[in-house]
């Protein structure tokens, strides 16, 4: 499976723009999933014009149970949860607290005398959705945390691995903003990683912070910088020549872009002329290129 | 305004609205009437407050320690698998035949640990995760504390909470503090939000959002904050923008008013100015001040206003959970 992620640190930078283009593009030829692994703001249905996600699976993370029976209030698996997810009130069992819990189960495998048993508690839904747009069509991989749930990283390993489990020949993921765990989760065993900037010095400060995970993992770079002409392009570009990428692209700020958002339909569909759509084109071309080697 | 403190939160959901920007510029403006102020950067993982305020340097950088890292002693590995079967992150991988933890991807709990059966996985204690900044004083008068975190860290929510606390204890018990939350509903804005006396909302009149701000409005109501609303870049739809208005309507959301889309704001972005400064006759510096008037009426009533917008009912977070069978 070739693999391609869309990230940038900054958020609203045109990651989902950048994303669904690119998916769209690649599935005139190829099979493909979009995976939306912002399970905090998902938006990527929303770009594609998907009004209904429909009846989604439960985002299932373990969760302790307590059997009375066997437990002695010893206390090791409140001590082990670094969530703060287990309280040892006096000397009765421990309290469970659902929310706090990141079903890590270092407790389950801690406690001494078996006393944990195996629940679940959801922390979203897993939606997958057949797209159809032109002479198109992919599979959409929507994950959405519950509002009020705070643990990205493990929901983000799961709506991944769902969208991985389809076995399409190409995977797009779309990720959210931000340079914690759950973004190197996300970009993992990319073949190619699409980091998307916008020229100020917000859009560069956060670039860096994501171009230095990427080369950590150890993955091939590419840029976009979105919204050209607004500020100062040729300093983004400076910075990430430094980290290695690979490849440049500029897209201008132009109406095209905001009219295909409005009208729910990917740019590459909607002004297939536009000059947007060119790099949008030029991009694909590239990564039938990669996925050829 | 009472002799009391006060936390607002500006988020939006969705990245890339404005909160920066507007809480800058909101900062600056209130300065002006001579508020106790602070502010508060709590986007850890992309922290951008200063760079809008146009602070490079920092009185106090301390390195924040938390968690630890997992990895495997390769000697003592038989390659049985079993870390790499329990983690629940995905962060055991093969490189080379060998057995490895992803230092990027690590949660620091203890799984892989009680799995292994040869004792072959040890742990990097004192992990730096972060940093906690200060700036005393910027330019413009007030204290900024922010944070950033290690990249392919987790939990930056804590990183969030513990920048909440130093702004805290820096305010004292009087005055204002702003946070700038980050994008999304997740831990560091949730962090972000405990305690809050309000929600300022940034959203722009797009599908997007307006998706991510009611996401983040459930939060609002989980924690019964009162909430105001500000449309950012207002001109680019009427019916979304219509759409934003009706939504606080229906939740007893304070809309404060429009900012029209000013391409003098890039500009003074590219200067490290609040557009109030830089440009201070351009539309949206206008607008902003328009706002910084209408905010200072709600300071002056705090409490008051609160119990007016507080949102309509209780509304507290459920937590979804599936029994093991049998019980």
């Amino acid at each position: 499976m070739f693999r391609v992620a869309v990230t940038g640190g900054k958020g609203g930078t045109g990651k989902t723009f950048v994303a669904v283009n690119i998916a769209s593009l690649l599935a005139r030829r190829h099979q493909v999933v979009l995976a939306d692994l912002d399970i905090e703001a998902p938006n990527d249905h929303i770009l594609l014009g998907v009004d209904e996600l429909g009846e989604g699976e439960d985002i299932k993370l373990f969760l302790p149970f307590i059997d009375t029976s066997r437990c002695t209030s010893c206390g090791v698996c409140a001590k082990v949860c670094d969530a703060g997810a287990l309280l040892m009130p006096g000397k009765s069992p421990p309290l469970v607290l659902p929310r706090l819990c990141s079903g890590c189960m270092a407790c389950y495998y801690a406690c001494p005398y078996k006393a944990i048993i195996p629940g679940y508690h959801v922390l979203g839904h897993i939606h997958i959705n057949k797209v159809h747009k032109g002479d198109s069509s992919l599979t959409l991989v929507t994950g959405i945390l519950r509002e009020g749930e705070e643990h990205i990283a493990p929901g983000v390993y799961r709506v991944k691995m769902r969208a991985l489990s389809l076995q399409t020949e190409v995977l797009v993921i779309d990720t959210g903003p931000g340079t914690g765990n759950h973004i190197s989760i996300a970009l993992k065993d990319s073949d190619v990683v699409i980091v998307v900037t916008e020229p100020t010095p917000l859009g560069r400060h956060d670039m860096e912070a994501i171009l230095k995970i990427v080369k950590n993992l150890g993955l091939r770079t590419w840029l976009v910088i979105n919204r050209d002409g607004i500020g100062n392009a040729e300093e983004s570009i400076k910075i990430a020549s430094s980290y290695g990428v690979e490849n440049i692209f500029r897209i201008p700020y132009h109406r095209d872009a905001i009219e295909s958002y409005y009208a729910r339909v990917p740019v590459i569909a909607l002004k297939p002329e536009s000059p947007v759509s060119k790099i949008f084109l030029q991009m694909a071309g590239l990564l039938e290129e990669v996925m050829a080697q | 305004m009472k002799q009391k403190a006060y936390e607002i939160v500006v988020a939006s959901g969705k990245g890339g609205v404005g909160k920066s920007t507007i809480t800058a510029s909101l900062l600056v403006l209130l300065s002006r009437h001579g508020y106790k102020l602070l502010g508060a950067d709590a986007d850890a993982e992309a922290p951008n407050l200063h760079i809008s305020l146009g602070v490079a340097d920092w009185d106090r950088v301390e390195p924040y320690y938390e968690g630890r890292v997992a990895y495997i002693q390769d000697e003592l590995c038989t390659q049985c698998g079993r870390c790499l079967e329990a983690c629940q992150f995905g962060a055991v991988e093969i490189v080379n035949g060998r057995y490895r933890i992803n230092p990027w991807i690590c949660e620091g709990c203890y799984t892989c640990s009680f799995v292994c059966p040869v004792k072959a996985v040890r742990f990097n204690r004192g992990v730096v995760a972060g940093y906690l900044k200060v700036k005393e004083r910027t330019r413009y008068g007030f204290p900024l504390v922010s944070s950033e975190s290690m990249p392919g860290r987790p939990n930056s929510g804590k990183l969030v909470t513990e920048t909440k606390n130093i702004a805290k204890k820096m305010l004292g018990s009087e005055g204002l503090i702003f946070i700038d939350a980050a994008a999304g509903i997740g831990c560091q804005v949730i962090s972000s939000l405990v305690g809050a006396s309000a929600l300022l909302m940034v959203a722009e009149p797009t599908p997007t959002s307006l998706s991510d701000l009611k996401r983040l409005h459930t939060l609002a109501r989980h924690f019964r904050i009162p909430s105001m609303l500000v449309i950012n870049k207002a001109d680019l739809d009427e019916s979304y923008r219509l759409k934003l208005i009706e939504y606080a309507r229906e939740w007893r959301i304070d809309y404060l008013g429009d900012i029209p889309y000013d391409e003098k704001v890039p500009q003074s972005l590219e200067r490290m100015t609040p557009i109030v400064e830089a440009s201070p006759d351009s539309l949206a510096s206008k607008a902003l001040f328009q706002l910084a008037e209408r905010l200072r009426e709600i300071i002056e009533d705090m409490d008051e206003w609160r119990i007016k917008h507080l949102p309509p009912r209780q509304e507290p977070f459920v937590p979804k959970v599936i029994k093991p069978e049998g019980r």
